[in-house]
């Protein structure tokens, strides 16, 4: 089966599901959705066994290209996992449209898919912009309220200026080597390296939501949980991660690659750690958290041990999904995201214990397989630094710090009794269980043999361990877990120090993105009415002054042109009525008399020559007349008459030589 | 073939101006069926063209004056018959699409006819006097349409788009005329032009004539700082007309650029390639950010065509710029933009065919007026979303296929452009997304609370065109093919 099934399945489903899942119920959509995801799976099994690469052809110079490699291995098998809890908890939790929802998901998982198995930098393009169209979309569910299609347009827009950077670099790929593959990447040299890798880091950052791009992880909160509990572990925020991990071969090229990555990655997971600290709103906390996170394994791939991240990131997931699926729970039961209004040990004991065992592998605590696998990081950072491992021990305290922060306000034991909301539902429960199972199943990482046999399957080389970092790590995660709990002993204090919001806030990096935002389009605005005074103004009035002009033309027309003109025909015109009464006056008098004269003769005539002129042909017309009424009536058809007149016509006739004999 | 889909339009067009008798519906039919079947005769030429053959293919040619080089003459290459297939899919697309012609059925129809009938000549022409005379028709066609069928103030915008125009169409009729000048035997056939390249290597004349020619097809396109025409006219415009206008006429600057400077002034056109390349820079930065800060529907929209022709031609200067070891690059710039105008075509072309929906029934373009109609029409904000998303170049769709070769393209050649230019489609993007959110998202105000969903024929026309951009965004195997064989012939080393 071609590699092209793992990603074009879960879009054909997706589609198919959108079709039929509107009439379908909460649970059987939830079970086609499942079956949807298992299906899925199965494909990849299937194709990943037998396909090794497979490629498109657009046109001679453009390719689209998968490929099989150790981290697209690892994801393709690990998106559709973490999603199909997800989706199973989102047909159950989510009420309105939750088959727009679902489709949308599962075009996600796709999108991913293509995004993991993809060759070249075209086809990691395209899948790279679907995938941020799929989370805008997820992240509008809701469009109806206001501010969500707002926050929507902003995770877009900064995911997108990171795009720009993977544009740049295909480009710079094409001009130094015509062509688009990863391979080609190892071919690249001098200024198009430089370009080419600053520009993938570029969208990696932003995609993984590193500094400066952390904010837009908290405009994605505007999205349902379920979205955001996808797009946090497996797919979008991980898909930076992955890219780096994916290409760390030839990206290592660029001699500050890796100090930069290692910067940007210990900066995010500090400040991530801090600011995660400090927040109050369940969801935003875990986002924070997400980055510091990322941060974590962006250090393992600058310092060069790419594997590591990636099972870092296999960890993450799981826990991350699962720590969604509890804030949501906690949200129902509530109605609130906010840390201060929860304490729900005693209303959800269930979700409160399997919360419990995410937080403590987000903590790092020791038999859970996220501890393994930061203390991995913690390790590989030895080798660039002791101190940089000392940092990464750091974050690991302030990521106990939060998670301790996070469990206890959420789940810790308080007197109050809430009669509102509803229990979870059993997909909820079996979704969320899952997830927790499959935490606790990862802590078996930490038998040796286990760990060794899979990272020797996968490819992975893993790092020296170090005793004496161990125990600085441990006792940073034993103190971050006990500030923690110090900081949430007794009631959540109601004044909270004014440079908490502050922090909890990014240090006001969203402040900053909308300000951004904000003077590009005030700069537009006055773009448009430049455009509008200078450009077109003057050609509006042109065109109104030569409409104007026209008609004024027109008007000048009849007043100075046409005005002599018709004056001189007035004039002609009087002239010749004038002529004419002279005509009148005078030829006509002369014709008149001459007229008069001709009536007086033929006055005369007609009285004294009538005889004459008249009398003689009208007597004459007259005998004509009688002489043919005489002859008409003679043509009878009837032959005694015709012999009668022949008889008179010869009896006339020598009447009249008679006569003239005798004359 | 050509001369079919050339004359079909036309030859409607006759009898619906004559006959007076036709009802409203049967003018409808007689447009639908003359306009279809010159599609079906562009499709014919789609599928009989052989790529790996000549340049230009199918050409028919009746001698007219001899002595002075004039025929008809009509023939394409794969430019051409991209070009001039998408626009016969808009012309049908805009007869088919309702719109209340006030009475004047037939005119309007006829008037559509024959628009279509001499845009095709600008596509299909290899006479440059036919070129010429068919570009300036298709003012005319359109003065009409916009200043009897269009609304606000029509009779000014239509007035101001046939002045605008019609100077850069004289500007342009001087360069053809230095161009004829030139000539040892005097001929208007495209092909013994291209073949002569009569204005290499002279100098200010040539200069001369490569600028007048510019300046009248820059005009057409339209380039920042003489676009100022466009908004107003699309304004004003009935919505198939802006449809036309935006998806068809556009493309004649910008395909004059390729067949009249690029293939004839080769050696003139290298020389200026940057300074054009910069002006395209321009107004794909300055078109996208005027956009961004329009409050009307439709002059947003008909910002963007300002933003997306700039990539037509900062891929046209690329190719033009005979800068060694870079002829792939050049190719797929100009590749990139040849799909570039096909796709903006159908993009744009299905944007404006909703304003015009939104407009029969509301009567406004004010996007603060409207918000949260996802409820009402999901069918409308489905379609948008899909055209809105392509003209963003979402990949997947039409418009990420064209400007992604553009980039690339421009980026062997003149790397700074390219970084500067991919900015654009951010800005793009915020501005796509701005216009979504007021339109469909958020809360439905009062007085759209029966605003009724498209209805079938509306979905059917634009469920068409947006088959075509996702096709093209697919699976442009197809259309690649054909553009690519003469886009090598081109823009390789001549």
């Amino acid at each position: 089966m071609t590699l092209w099934a793992v990603p074009l399945t879960p879009w054909l489903l997706a589609l198919l599901l959108y079709g039929a899942g509107r009439r379908l119920g909460p649970l059987a959509l939830g079970l086609s959705a499942g079956g949807a995801l298992l299906l899925t799976l199965v494909v990849t099994g299937l194709s990943l066994n037998t396909g090794v690469a497979a490629s498109y052809r657009w046109s001679e110079s453009l390719t689209l290209g998968l490929e099989r490699s150790m981290a697209g291995d690892i994801f393709a098998w690990l998106v559709p996992l973490v999603a199909l809890p997800v989706v199973l908890y989102a047909t159950v939790h989510v009420s309105q449209a939750p088959c727009r929802l679902v489709t949308l998901l599962l075009a996600f998982v796709g999108a991913m898919q293509l995004l993991v198995l993809a060759s070249d930098l075209l086809t990691l393009l395209v899948a790279w912009e679907l995938v941020g169209a799929c989370s805008w979309g997820l992240i509008l569910h809701r469009w109806q309220e206001e501010g969500i299609p707002s926050q929507a347009m902003q995770a877009l827009l900064v995911i997108r200026l990171g795009d720009l950077g993977l544009y740049i670099a295909a480009a710079a790929l094409f001009a130094g080597t015509g062509g688009f593959g990863y391979a080609a990447l190892g071919g690249l040299s001098g200024g198009l390296l430089h370009v080419a890798v600053a520009g993938i880091v570029l969208a990696a950052a932003a995609k993984s939501a590193q500094l400066p791009f952390s904010a837009w992880l908290f405009a994605a909160m505007a999205g349902p949980v379920p979205a955001s509990a996808l797009l946090h572990s497996a797919t979008m925020a991980a898909a930076g991660t992955f890219l780096l991990a994916r290409l760390a071969p030839q990206l290592e090229q660029a001699a500050w690659f890796s100090p930069l990555v290692i910067f940007l990655g210990l900066a995010t997971a500090l400040a991530g750690g801090l600011v995660s600290s400090c927040q109050g709103h369940t969801k935003r906390l875990l986002a924070a958290s997400t980055s510091a996170q990322y941060g974590l394994m962006w250090v393992a791939v600058g310092a060069g041990f790419p594997g590591v991240a990636l099972l870092h990131a296999v960890t993450h997931a799981c826990l991350k999904a699962g720590l969604f699926l509890v804030a949501g729970l906690a949200e129902r039961r509530v109605d609130s995201y906010r840390l201060a209004d929860m304490r729900l040990g005693r209303q959800l004991p269930g979700v409160a214990g399997a919360s419990l065992v995410l937080c403590l592998a987000l903590a790092g605590v020791a038999p859970l397989g996220a501890a393994w696998s930061k203390e991995q990081i913690a390790s590989a950072a030895v080798d660039i630094s002791p101190w940089l491992a000392l940092f990464v021990a750091i974050a690991g305290g302030l990521s106990a710090l939060y998670a301790t922060r996070f469990q206890r306000l959420a789940f810790g034991r308080s007197p109050r009794r809430l009669v509102s909301g509803r229990p979870p539902a059993w997909g909820e429960r079996i979704s969320l269980a899952g997830l927790a199972l499959a935490t606790l199943m990862l802590s078996l990482l930490w038998w040796r043999p286990f760990s060794e046999s899979i990272a020797a399957d996968l490819g992975v080389v893993l790092p020296r361990e170090h005793a004496w970092l161990m125990v600085v790590s441990l006792a940073l995660v034993a103190l971050g877990i006990g500030m923690g709990l110090w900081l949430t002993r007794g009631s959540p204090r109601e004044a909270e120090p004014a440079w908490q919001p502050v922090l909890a806030d990014w240090f006001g990096l969203p402040t900053l993105h909308r300000g951004v935002g904000l003077g590009v389009m005030r700069f537009a605005r006055a773009l448009a009415r430049f455009d509008d005074r200078v450009f077109d103004l003057p050609l509006t009035r042109l065109a109104q002054g030569v409409s104007a002009g026209a008609s004024g033309l027109a008007r000048g027309d009849d007043a100075l042109l046409a005005a002599p003109i018709n004056q001189l025909a007035k004039g002609i015109h009087a002239t010749a009525r004038g002529l004419a009464h002279g005509d009148d006056q005078v030829v006509d008098s002369g014709l008149m008399i001459a007229a008069r004269c001709a009536q007086w003769l033929a006055d005369v005539n007609t009285r004294r020559g009538e005889w004459l002129t008249d009398g003689l042909p009208s007597a004459l017309a007259q005998g004509v007349e009688a002489g043919g009424r005489w002859a008409r009536a003679t043509q009878s058809g009837q032959t005694h008459h015709y012999y009668t007149a022949m008889a008179a016509g010869l009896g006339t006739f020598f009447l009249l030589l008679l006569i003239g004999a005798s004359m | 073939m050509l001369t079919v889909a050339l004359f079909a339009p036309l030859l409607g067009a006759l009898p619906l101006a004559l006959n007076s008798r036709w009802s409203a519906a049967q003018a409808r039919w007689i447009a639908v069926v003359a306009s279809g079947a010159s599609l079906l005769a562009l499709a014919l030429a789609w599928l009989t063209f052989d790529p790996a053959g000549p340049l230009f293919q199918h050409i028919d040619e009746v001698e007219w004056v001899p002595s002075l080089g004039m025929a008809y003459r009509v023939g394409v290459d794969g430019i051409a018959l991209a070009v001039a297939t998408m626009s016969a899919v808009l012309f049908v697309a805009a007869v088919v699409y309702p719109f209340d012609t006030g009475g004047d059925a037939r005119q309007y129809y006829a008037w559509l006819l024959f628009l279509h009938g001499v845009s095709l000549g600008v596509f299909l022409a290899l006479d440059l006097l036919m070129f010429y005379v068919c570009f300036d028709l298709t003012l005319v066609g359109m003065y009409f349409l916009i200043g009897r069928w269009g609304h606000g103030d029509p009779q000014l915008a239509a007035f101001k788009f046939f002045l605008y125009t019609f100077a850069g169409s004289l500007a342009l009729l001087l360069g053809i005329i230095g161009l004829y000048l030139a000539l040892e035997t005097p001929t208007f056939d495209m092909r013994a032009i291209i073949e002569q390249q009569p204005l290499a290597g002279r100098g200010t004349y040539a200069s001369l004539v490569f600028l007048a020619m510019m300046v009248g097809l820059a005009v057409k396109t339209p380039l920042v700082p003489v676009h100022t025409w466009l908004p107003q006219a699309h304004v004003d415009a009935p919505g198939p007309a802006s449809a036309i206008l935006a998806g068809v006429l556009l493309k004649m600057g910008t395909y004059g650029m390729i067949r009249l400077p690029l293939a004839m002034l080769g050696e003139t056109f290298s020389r200026f390639a940057l300074p054009v390349a910069v002006l395209a820079l321009v107004a794909i930065l300055y078109g996208a950010l005027v956009a961004l800060g329009q409050t009307n529907l439709k002059r947003r929209i008909a910002y963007t065509s300002i933003n997306h022709m700039g990539y037509t031609v900062l891929g046209i200067a690329v190719a033009a710029s005979l800068i060694g070891g870079h002829d792939e690059a050049r190719r797929l710039a100009l590749t990139g933009a040849t799909v570039e105008m096909v796709a903006h075509g159908l993009i744009t072309g299905s944007l404006f065919l909703i304003s015009g929906s939104l407009w029969q029934r509301t009567g406004d373009y004010a996007m603060a007026r409207y918000g949260g109609l996802a409820r009402r029409a999901p069918q409308l904000t489905a379609l948008t979303v899909l055209a809105a998303f392509a003209s963003l170049g979402m990949p997947g769709l039409a418009g990420f296929v064209a400007e992604f070769q553009v980039f690339t393209g421009t980026f062997a050649v003149y790397p700074w452009l390219a970084v500067l230019g991919v900015l654009g489609i951010v800005i793009t993007a915020a501005l796509f997304l701005d216009l979504l959110w007021r339109l469909f998202f958020g809360r439905l105000p009062e007085h759209l609370a029966h605003f009724p969903d498209l209805n079938r024929i509306e979905i059917g026309v634009l469920g068409v065109l947006a088959l075509g951009v996702v096709a093209i965004g697919v699976a442009p195997h197809f259309l690649l093919e054909v553009v690519e064989a003469s886009a090598s012939l081109l823009s390789g080393g001549r």
